[in-house]
């Protein structure tokens, strides 16, 4: 019985320790006691069906003293009843379980952060759901102030030579239809003269004025981008890498801004910027393609 | 820490309470059978059986000789602690929501819900004097008119109950004549739980209205607020240091149409003067409905809802529990 040394070292709580060893007859439920150390040792001789092989259980338990009031001793003495009447002495592992450890988790007055984050609504409270065509505004194309005064304008600047009339409808190409009701061919419409659509432009402009954040933490979302590079300029575009099973953040992200000095400024400013215990990382993003 | 799990409910728990020394828990469900346990090791030491219907509220008198519990199938029974034995079975009109022992033992007080045409009532027996059981003439009946009590304990030297109403209020009624001495309406909606702190002179009230707040026992003047977002099922007095615990979470059948997450059913512990939480504890998969001081303050069990959704069986967690202040 070589292995009695070894189970020495565990002393804090119950161990159970199998070991191959070649039982004696009557060794079965033999117990050992450590009075020095209080560790009292049981030995048990099990037959282990899946090895097919006959096994030495040691347990070893710290025998504690404890001083208590003579009621609460007398108490000790009861015997059990009702649905425990026919447990043995000891927690009946069917109904105490040790569970693992949960920490306490001391908290510092951030509870109304955690709050914001964690209300769907709250969240949606700060993104920008609408965007304006005329003055990228936060409100609807239809309610902007500047509709009279800037959208005339624009059009203007954009189709000079066309006629006022047309302009007047609208931004172009949808309205144009449903004035009449009558299907015209997206050649004849108002942009074909442009010769490239508008989306074109705006593409070429976004590659621009894209910056590429990495060294995200994993809970990032997106409405927590906005909310970090939104002082730095209206921002058009928003693109967070997520893992497709779990949704969340692969750790780096895209924002395009509409004009490359506010894309300028947030990487000299967020740039070595600790966010949420990460050091992020922010630089010009290459232009699709190359790589 | 390491909290001792204690599976011995088929259903979500109701209440729990530790004896006055502090050596037994004793905990009641939705199941008919409460049990009791060592809180040491957390051994079962054994169950009353013999409710029919769900078990609403718990209580042990001083000397741990008696067990007192309500129940759901319109009973109120008294059990001997030591053997499980029922000692009385008082039937009432309708399910029996609260009930509570007098610091001497002697006196037994219970409270009925609103429902089927009756109206709530609470019930004061002696359980010294077994003509009145037997009769079912109490030593007092008061019959509360107004919202339904929903929580009560006794006052100091037994002059008065302190009892919480549906509606949120907080009263005083008078043990020996029976009438309303006090009503006060600081909380909006139910009061959940009611707990004591360990010389009478505070109690602590949880409500739905995501608070728990701190009254004095004998003017049940106002004197703290602990703020939550969900709704507070219970709360308690820690008898070491100025601590409160709190157990709540959404009800169990919004659970499934809100978002929650885990750390929502956290135990969160406030500090009673500075009305700040300070800690979490995790541990629980649905919303706490009880939670308990050990009477030494070092530890608190809580138990929950668990075991009502994910087909394992209720708990309560036990845990010893250091401040770390």
């Amino acid at each position: 019985m070589d292995d009695l040394k070894s189970v020495g070292m565990s002393w804090a709580e119950q161990v159970e320790q199998e070991d191959e060893i070649v039982p004696e007859v009557g060794a079965e439920d033999e117990s050992l006691v450590d009075e020095k150390n209080g560790i009292k040792k049981i030995f048990e001789v099990k037959w282990n069906e899946e090895e097919g092989k006959e096994v030495k259980v040691i347990k070893s338990y710290r025998v504690e003293t404890k001083r208590l009031t003579k009621s609460i001793a007398r108490r000790k003495q009861w015997k059990k009843f009702g649905s425990a009447e026919n447990d043995p002495p000891g927690p009946n592992p069917a109904n105490t379980i040790i569970s693992e450890e949960i920490p306490m988790t001391f908290v510092n007055n951030k509870e109304a952060q955690v709050e914001t984050d964690e209300d769907p609504l709250q969240k949606l409270k700060n993104q920008k759901l609408v965007s304006c065509r005329i003055c990228k505004g936060d409100h609807w194309t239809t309610r902007c102030p500047y509709k009279d005064t800037l959208q005339p304008l624009q059009e203007n600047l954009k189709e000079g030579e066309k006629k006022p009339e047309a302009s007047a409808g609208g931004t172009g190409t949808g309205s144009a239809v449903s004035k009449t009701g009558k299907y015209v061919p997206p050649s004849l419409r108002d942009g074909a003269t442009k010769g490239r659509g508008e989306s074109m432009n705006n593409s070429k402009r976004d590659e621009f004025a894209t910056i590429r954040v990495t060294n995200l933490s994993e809970d990032t979302r997106e409405s927590d981008l906005q909310e970090l590079f939104r002082p730095f300029g209206t921002i058009h575009r928003i693109y967070l890498a997520k893992d497709k099973n779990t949704g969340q953040s692969k750790g780096f992200a895209f924002i395009n801004f509409h004009r490359r000095e506010d894309a300028a400024r947030a990487i000299a400013g967020v740039s070595g910027y600790g966010y949420d215990h990460l050091i992020l990382n922010v630089e010009w993003a290459k232009p699709s393609g190359t790589s | 820490m390491k909290p001792i799990m204690l599976h011995g409910h088929e259903r979500s728990i109701t209440q729990i309470k530790y004896s006055r020394e502090g050596d037994l828990i004793f905990s009641c469900a939705k199941d008919s059978t409460p049990n009791v346990w060592f809180s040491l090791n957390g051994e079962r030491l054994g169950s009353y059986r013999g409710h029919n219907g769900a078990v609403w509220c718990i209580d042990v008198d001083w000397d741990t000789q008696n067990i007192l519990t309500g129940s759901a199938d319109n009973t109120c029974r008294l059990w001997n602690c030591e053997k499980g034995t029922q000692l009385v079975s008082i039937p009432t009109s309708t399910a029996v929501r609260t009930n509570g022992f007098s610091y001497s033992g002697q006196l037994i007080m219970f409270s009925t819900d609103t429902t089927m045409g009756h109206q709530c009532a609470i019930y004061i027996y002696d359980i010294r004097d077994h003509s009145q059981i037997k009769n079912g003439k109490p030593a007092r009946l008061i019959e509360v008119n107004e919202s339904k009590v929903t929580c009560g304990i006794w006052g100091p030297y037994d002059e008065y109950l302190i009892t919480g109403h549906e509606n949120g209020e907080l009263s005083h009624f008078d043990v020996k004549t029976g009438e309303q001495v006090l009503c006060v309406s600081d909380h909006k909606k139910t009061i959940n739980d009611i707990q004591g702190s360990r010389d009478q002179t505070m109690v602590v009230t949880a409500s739905k209205d995501n608070t728990a707040k701190l009254f004095d026992s004998s003017s049940l003047q106002h004197m703290k607020t602990f703020r939550t977002e969900r709704p507070v099922n219970s709360a308690s007095l820690s008898s070491l240091k100025e601590h409160v615990v709190l157990g709540g979470g959404q009800e169990a059948m919004e659970v499934t149409t809100t978002s929650a997450r885990v750390g929502k059913f956290d135990a969160r512990f406030y500090h009673m003067i500075f009305e700040e939480e300070f800690a979490r504890v995790k541990g629980h998969f649905g919303p706490i409905n009880s939670v308990a001081f050990h009477p030494d303050g070092k530890s608190f069990s809580s138990g929950g809802e668990d075991g009502y959704y994910s087909g394992v069986r209720s708990k309560v967690i036990m845990s010893s529990w250091n401040s770390a202040e």
